[in-house]
């Protein structure tokens, strides 16, 4: 944001005393910019000492980051099936139940990451705040969609984590599968579909971060 | 950083390095008679499309008239993301699953990060040169 800030000594002025005053004065003036400054950038509503960090390169890393543990959570689950098939010892085998988990997460992260997050930041300015400008209407209805879109989405993600979970309780734990290579395979889609969960999550803040990054810049 | 050295040394020096990683990984199936380990290979090529389809010298124009350029870029990020971590993790996974021995294991790993990593250095050593199309033999 430039701030015009006001030069003294280098107009070209009659006598020395006239310099030194009009130099003053331009201090005084620069300084009086600054305080009103200073108290416009203080005027947030959280106070953290350090700056947040929302440039493009930590959105960057986030969403790099993401993809590596969606990648991990899929091979995590994919270990559990191949060791299922290959190595497996015991009497229990992955079957397609174990499966229903993974898709769910993956669904949910495909659904929650999808949806255009302007607008529910849009319908949330135009309804909460009672404007009703031209096309208020529409705004709302879409906020509504993309809410409801946004609810099955996270529903589908912790559906899934559950399930597995659950995979986890009836499959192997209740029918006494205890010893470490057999539950190994319920604990690994549980492991799964928890880092599928958390790629989501950073997906979800990297994109927010961008959008307070765009918005500052058009500012 | 003005390191004078001839484009050419750096393409040849870089297909070496680019045999070597392929010697590895197909070394690593032929020596114990087990062909799983080159799927890895096909996952470290893919790796590196992503970034390059939706870069950012394709969207160049695109980059503040439309918010979609920002979403492809990082469609682009998470698939390489996705890509390198999958590379890594299949042969550990196959090691884990006694499908492969642990020598293996280890120069399948290898092999493919060195394929990745000279795929990455080549278009990083002439993304600049490229406007000058005569540079590179000069």
């Amino acid at each position: 944001m430039g701030v015009l800030k006001i030069k003294g000594p280098e107009i070209v002025v009659p006598s020395e005393g006239w310099l030194y005053y009009n130099s003053v004065q331009a201090d005084r003036i620069n300084k009086a910019i600054d305080d009103i400054m200073d108290t416009d950038q203080s005027r947030r509503l959280f106070s953290f000492p350090f700056k947040f960090p929302n440039s493009a390169n930590v959105r960057k890393a986030a969403v790099y980051l993401s993809g590596i543990l969606y990648a991990l959570g899929f091979w995590l689950f994919l270990d559990a099936v191949i060791y299922s098939k290959h190595a497996n010892g015991s009497s229990v085998h992955v079957t397609f139940v174990d499966w229903i988990p993974f898709i769910c997460s993956t669904l949910g992260t495909l659904t929650v990451n999808s949806i255009e997050k302007n607008r529910l930041l849009q319908g949330a300015m135009s309804s909460d705040s009672g404007i009703t400008s031209f096309g208020g209407d529409l705004d709302s209805t879409m906020a509504w969609q993309a809410r409801s879109v946004l609810f099955f989405g996270l529903a589908l993600l912790a559906g899934g984590l559950s399930g597995s979970v659950v995979v986890l309780i009836i499959k192997f734990l209740v029918k006494d599968f205890n010893t470490y290579p057999t539950v190994g395979m319920g604990v690994n889609n549980v492991l799964g579909n928890f880092s599928i969960l958390l790629s989501c999550i950073v997906l979800w803040i990297a994109q927010n971060m961008e959008d307070e990054y765009s918005y500052s810049l058009t500012l | 950083m003005e390191l004078k050295v001839s484009p050419l040394t750096k393409i040849i020096s870089l297909s070496g390095f680019l045999a070597l990683g392929f010697l590895l990984v197909i070394l690593s199936c032929a020596l114990f008679h087990n062909y799983y380990p080159l799927l890895d290979v096909l996952i470290f090529l893919l790796a590196p499309l992503p970034n390059s389809l939706f870069g950012k010298g394709s969207l160049d124009g695109a980059d503040f008239m439309s918010e979609n350029a920002g979403d492809a870029q990082d469609l682009g990020h998470f698939l390489t993301g996705l890509f390198v971590t999958s590379g890594v993790a299949l042969p550990t996974v196959f090691y884990h699953c006694r499908l492969i021995g642990l020598m293996s294991c280890v120069m399948c790993t290898t092999g493919g990060l060195v394929i990745y990593s000279s795929i990455v250095v080549f278009s990083w050593f002439f993304r600049s040169s490229w406007e000058q199309d005569d540079a590179l033999f000069s």
